[in-house]
Order: structure tokens, then C-alpha cells, then sequence
């Protein structure tokens, strides 16, 4: 990929490249000092207090969400794989419908800060919180990777600087802002950054319509832009999208800095009303990235053969328009997309650092920053070490991991009092193994492995079932580690607040 | 900064698990024990057993519409042939189509399970 990128047709202005991701980094500091001023408590630190209101939450969610798979890998997506690449956003926002109806408000209702502190309330098991935290943590770290991805190649397309120096800028950035704020300063981080996502994506592709109109350049050339010729990988079989789905839907309620959103809620119907605002949200954003694919079958098909789908977002502005309109363009899609890494990689630190701080530093505040640092530096040194050729690709395999460990743990634990520790460990690991050796299992066969082990490559449709499945029939044998507490909690989950 | 009177004062920083618990005893008593009631607790059962349901319905309404279009276009690969403006029909429905889909389930579930909280709130109240 890097050697696609050497050409010199792929290379914006090094200075409209800098001016946007020193722009970027600048608001992102600010904002998280500015937030630390009204940031005093650990309740501040980890969840806000819990008073942040829903339009700003909602926006803060979908900061947070809307990642460098979505700003840049779903127009590549779409270049390389047509029709059978528009399941992504339908996945990534129909995941957020299912946490609506089977987590949101009860929740929020638990009163815990992270997911391991939700498992052990409901369990009341130590061993049950050191599983989920565990796989909290893997998750979390192996979801960061494909933003540090592309931030790589965010950075050397438009500065054409060394591909390390982009993971390295993410990294510092996110631990300034998130070391000092703490949860509260990011709120007003993400929330800005959705915005400046959305406009990132929306200005830039309004111009190029109505230029290309204006002009009676092809938009949709006559609806070639839609035929499968211009797809270099094969159709997705029925198996292959149906397994996909469920991944994309399941997977999101496990996905640790999402669930942490909704604890800085006020309440359960408030939690309700952020998350149909999100909803809205997402649907609006992702119009976008598709009208980027599609355009860029048209304009630049010559990225899909190179190997460098994922750069459409970015180059499109600066083939469409010369000069300095262009540059202007080109450099607000920099900055959309250096949010994008920013904000779900700044997410992502600081719930794993509210799990790893509570895990192994005692959650002191002191704690909290030192485990922030840990879990940025281990994905950075895993992205510097591998390479990726799709964002949305890895970044669904995270998604059928999370929907066959985390999902199962969540649903069960909210709506089924039978579930015992022993059932939620079991079902966990089940999951987990299954899941992860066929995520291993595809990579190990590499890309052309054919249709027959597409099983392997999208697992989530035999893993999630199998790991549902063990966890309630190993709870059923072991029916007597019932917690006696189980009425209780499940009472607390779903009555509403008292007003 | 100096801190003026409006501006809370720095609170020393604690480990949050004990906060956790904390407030979870701030529920009220009373109404906990309302709850652990024997009523309380058919009527905590039958709520949670309505929310339930209508989750499972509002997901599974939705599933077999989502589930059905690609189902529907392995059985009939002919609608693929098939344009708006030149935008072929999948385009159409997975591009766009779905996302009021969405929306409205989201209102939908939003609304019914508001509904079935007040009536639950209602009966507590009443006793």
C-alpha cells in the first residue's frame, strides 16, 4: 500500500495537509483543557457526572462512533465491492436500534461505571469481572489499531510524511486531552467532532454535485457507477451479508466506549432519548461516505485497482476541483478525518483506561492517567507493526468479536435472572475462542482462500447463536450459583427512576 | 485560578467503585420496599416480561425486513436489473431505504416502552 502511495497523482499539498491536522489537534487540546476546569470529581473524571444532556450526548456518541472506518472505509468499500459494501452503515447504525431496545435505559439504570462493574453487580462474582475486563481490553485494543491505520495513511497522503508519524500524532494528541480532562472535556471533544464530521463530509460533497451538474460532468454516469464491473472483489454470498449483519448489529452493543456513553446519561428515559437521537444522527452522516463511493467509481476508479480504495475520501475534492478551492476542500476532509481517528481512538482510551485504572491501579485519578497511557501505547505498537488494506473489513471482524463475547454477557445478564457466573464465563469463552480462532483462521488463509471458508471470515452467524446457547444451558446446570440478588438487580435494571 | 464562591470547590478524587455503591443507596427506601413487596415484585416481573416482549417484537420486525432484502434478491436477481434515475433498486433500498426504517422502529419502541413504564409507575403509586 505504502508503494501505491509513492505515486505522485495519490499526494495532496503537504500545506493544506498540515494547516488541517494542526487545526484538528489544536480544538482537541483546547476544548480538553477548557474541560478541565469544570472537571472536579471522579464522577467528573469517568462519566461526567452523569448531567450531560441529551443533544450534546448524542453528538458526543456519535463522535465517538463515526471512526476512520467510517469516514474513510466505507467509500473505499464501495469502490472495491459495490452494492455488498452499503450492509456496513446499515450495521453500524442498526446496532445502535438493538442497544436502544435491549440496553439502553436498563443500563444506565445499573448505576456502574464500566462493563466489568456491570457484570460483578449482576453476578457478584470477581472471577466473572476479571473475564470481561479482559475481554474488554482486547477488544478495545484491537479496535484501535485500524484507526491508528488509517490515520497512517491519512498522514502520508496529505503531508507525505513517514506512515508512523500519523499512529504517533494520534496517540499524543489523545493522551494530552484525555490525561488531562478525563471523561467531562471529552464530551465537548466528540460532540464538536461529529460536527466537524459531518461538515467534513457534507460541504465537500454538495460542492462536487452541484459543480459536476453545473458542468454536465457524470455524476452517476448514465448508472455505469453502479454495475459490478467496476467491483474488484467477488459478490458477497447470501451466508457471507446475512453473518455480516448480525455481526455489524450485535456487535455494537459490546463495544466498551460506546456502553460508557450511556452512563453519562441523567436517567433511563433520558438514556432512551440520547440513543433515538444518535439514530437520527448516524443516518444523516452516512448518506455521505456513499455518495464519495460512488462518485469515486466514476472519477478515480483507478484507486481500486492500486490497492487504495480507502484515499477516495480524501483525493476525490482535489480531482474534481483545481486550485484553490480544491486545497480548501481537500483540507476540510484532512480534518474530518483526523477527527474521526482522534475521536473514536480518545473514546476508546478512555474506557479501557476506566476498566485497566479500576482493574490494577485501584481507580485513583493518578491511576486513571497511568492506564491511559497503557492503553494507547500497546495499540500503537501493534499498528506500527501490521499493515491494513481495508478499515471496514478489520474493523467488522472487532464487531463479530464483541457480539460473540461481550453481547451475549449483556443481554442475558439484563432480561434473564437464571444467568449464573459459571454460565457467563463459560458462554464468554466459548465465544471468544470460537470467534477469535476463526478471525485467525481466515487471516491465516489469507484473502483468496475462495467461497467455501467464507465461514471463517464472517463467524459471527455460528459464534453468536453457540455462544448464547452455552451460556444459558451452562447457567441451567449450574442454576444453583443463582446470586440471590439477581430479583433485586433485575427490579433496579428495568424499574423507572423515581421522579 | 482562585476559586469564587459560585465555583464548587476541588473534591478529592476517590476510587469509584465505592461511589457506585453509594449511589445505589440512594433509592429510596420506600419504594424499595414497595417493590420487594410481594405485589411489587408481580408487578416488577410483568413489567419487565412487557418490555421484553416488545423489544423482541420491535427487533424482530425489523430483523425479517433486513434479513428479506437479500434474501429477496437471491431469489429474484431480476430487481437488481431494475432503476430509478438510473439508481438501481438495491442501491435505492440499502442506501437510503432503510434508514427511515430505523428512525421509525426507534420512535416506535421509544413510545411504547415510555408507555408501559408510566403504567407501571401508576400501579407502584397506587399502592
Amino acid at each position: 500500500m505504502t508503494d501505491v502511495l509513492d505515486n505522485e497523482g495519490l499526494q495532496m499539498s503537504p500545506a493544506v495537509g498540515y494547516t488541517a491536522l494542526v487545526l484538528v489537534a489544536l480544538c482537541t487540546v483546547l476544548i480538553g483543557i477548557y474541560g478541565l476546569r469544570i472537571s472536579r470529581t471522579t464522577g467528573d473524571f469517568y462519566v461526567a457526572s452523569r448531567t450531560v444532556r441529551p443533544w450534546w450526548n448524542a453528538s458526543a456518541i456519535g463522535g465517538e462512533y463515526l471512526s476512520a472506518a467510517s469516514f474513510l472505509g466505507i467509500a473505499g468499500l464501495i469502490m472495491i465491492s459495490g452494492v455488498d459494501a452499503l450492509w456496513f452503515p446499515i450495521g453500524y447504525t442498526a446496532g445502535y436500534l438493538m442497544l436502544l431496545l435491549f440496553v439502553a435505559a436498563p443500563l444506565r439504570r445499573s448505576g456502574a461505571y464500566t462493563i466489568p462493574d456491570f457484570a460483578q453487580a449482576r453476578l457478584d462474582s470477581l472471577l466473572v469481572r476479571r473475564v470481561t475486563s479482559m475481554l474488554v481490553v482486547v477488544v478495545g485494543w484491537l479496535y484501535i489499531v485500524p484507526q491508528l491505520h488509517g490515520a497512517a495513511l491519512t498522514v502520508r497522503i496529505t503531508t507525505g510524511l513517514p506512515a508512523w508519524v500519523g499512529p504517533l500524532a494520534v496517540v499524543v494528541v489523545v493522551c494530552l486531552s484525555v490525561v488531562t480532562g478525563g471523561m467531562r472535556s471529552i464530551t465537548f471533544v466528540q460532540a464538536f467532532q461529529y460536527w466537524l464530521k459531518l461538515t467534513a463530509l457534507a460541504v465537500p460533497a454538495a460542492f462536487i454535485l452541484v459543480h459536476l451538474g453545473a458542468e454536465g460532468r457524470p455524476i452517476t454516469a448514465g448508472g455505469s457507477a453502479f454495475t459490478a464491473d467496476l467491483d474488484t472483489t467477488a459478490d458477497a454470498s447470501l451466508y457471507g451479508t446475512i453473518s455480516l449483519v448480525i455481526a455489524l448489529l450485535f456487535g455494537t452493543l459490546g463495544l466498551p466506549h460506546v456502553l460508557v456513553r450511556f452512563y453519562t446519561n441523567p436517567d433511563g428515559a433520558s438514556a432512551r432519548r440520547t440513543t433515538l437521537i444518535v439514530l437520527g444522527l448516524l443516518s444523516v452522516f452516512y448518506l455521505f461516505p456513499t455518495v464519495y463511493g460512488i462518485l469515486g467509481r466514476i472519477h478515480m476508479p483507478e484507486l481500486a485497482a492500486e490497492g487504495a480504495a480507502d484515499a477516495t475520501v480524501l483525493l476525490l475534492p482535489g480531482r474534481i476541483f483545481d486550485g484553490a478551492a480544491g486545497d480548501l476542500l481537500s483540507a476540510l476532509v484532512t480534518a474530518g478525518a483526523f477527527a474521526a481517528f482522534l475521536s473514536t481512538t480518545s473514546g476508546l482510551v478512555v474506557s479501557l483506561a476506566g476498566v485497566v485504572s479500576q482493574e490494577f491501579f485501584h481507580g485513583s485519578v493518578a491511576g486513571f492517567r497511568r492506564a491511559a497511557l497503557l492503553s494507547a501505547l500497546i495499540p500503537l505498537v501493534l499498528a506500527l507493526l501490521t499493515d491494513s488494506l481495508a478499515l471496514a473489513g478489520s474493523v467488522g471482524s472487532v464487531f463479530a468479536f464483541t457480539a460473540s463475547t461481550i453481547c451475549p454477557l449483556l443481554l442475558l445478564g439484563i432480561w434473564w435472572r437464571g444467568l449464573t457466573d459459571a454460565g457467563a464465563v463459560a458462554g464468554m469463552l466459548t465465544g471468544a475462542v470460537l470467534c477469535g480462532g476463526a478471525i485467525a483462521g481466515s487471516a491465516l488463509l489469507g484473502p483468496d482462500a475462495g467461497d467455501r471458508w467464507v465461514v471463517l471470515d464472517q463467524p459471527a452467524l455460528w459464534t453468536v447463536p453457540t455462544a448464547f446457547l452455552t451460556m444459558v444451558l451452562v447457567s441451567r446446570a449450574t442454576a444453583g450459583r443463582r446470586p440471590a440478588s439477581a430479583s433485586r438487580v433485575l427490579a433496579r435494571l428495568h424499574t423507572p427512576e423515581p421522579h | 485560578m482562585q476559586d469564587s464562591p459560585e465555583v464548587p470547590r476541588r473534591v478529592r478524587v476517590t476510587a469509584p467503585r465505592t461511589a457506585a455503591r453509594a449511589t445505589g443507596a440512594s433509592f429510596p427506601v420506600a419504594r424499595e420496599m414497595a417493590e420487594q413487596s410481594e405485589v411489587g415484585q408481580l408487578f416488577v416481573a410483568s413489567l419487565i416480561r412487557s418490555q421484553l416482549r416488545l423489544a423482541l417484537v420491535v427487533a424482530g420486525g425489523f430483523l425479517v425486513i433486513l434479513i428479506g432484502i437479500p434474501v429477496l434478491l437471491a431469489l429474484f436477481p431480476a430487481i437488481n436489473g431494475v432503476t430509478i434515475l438510473t439508481v438501481p433498486i438495491p442501491w435505492l433500498l440499502l442506501g437510503l431505504g432503510i434508514y427511515p426504517l430505523v428512525i421509525g422502529c426507534a420512535i416506535l419502541y421509544v413510545r411504547s416502552a415510555s408507555r408501559n413504564e408510566r403504567r407501571f409507575q401508576d400501579l407502584v403509586d397506587d399502592d
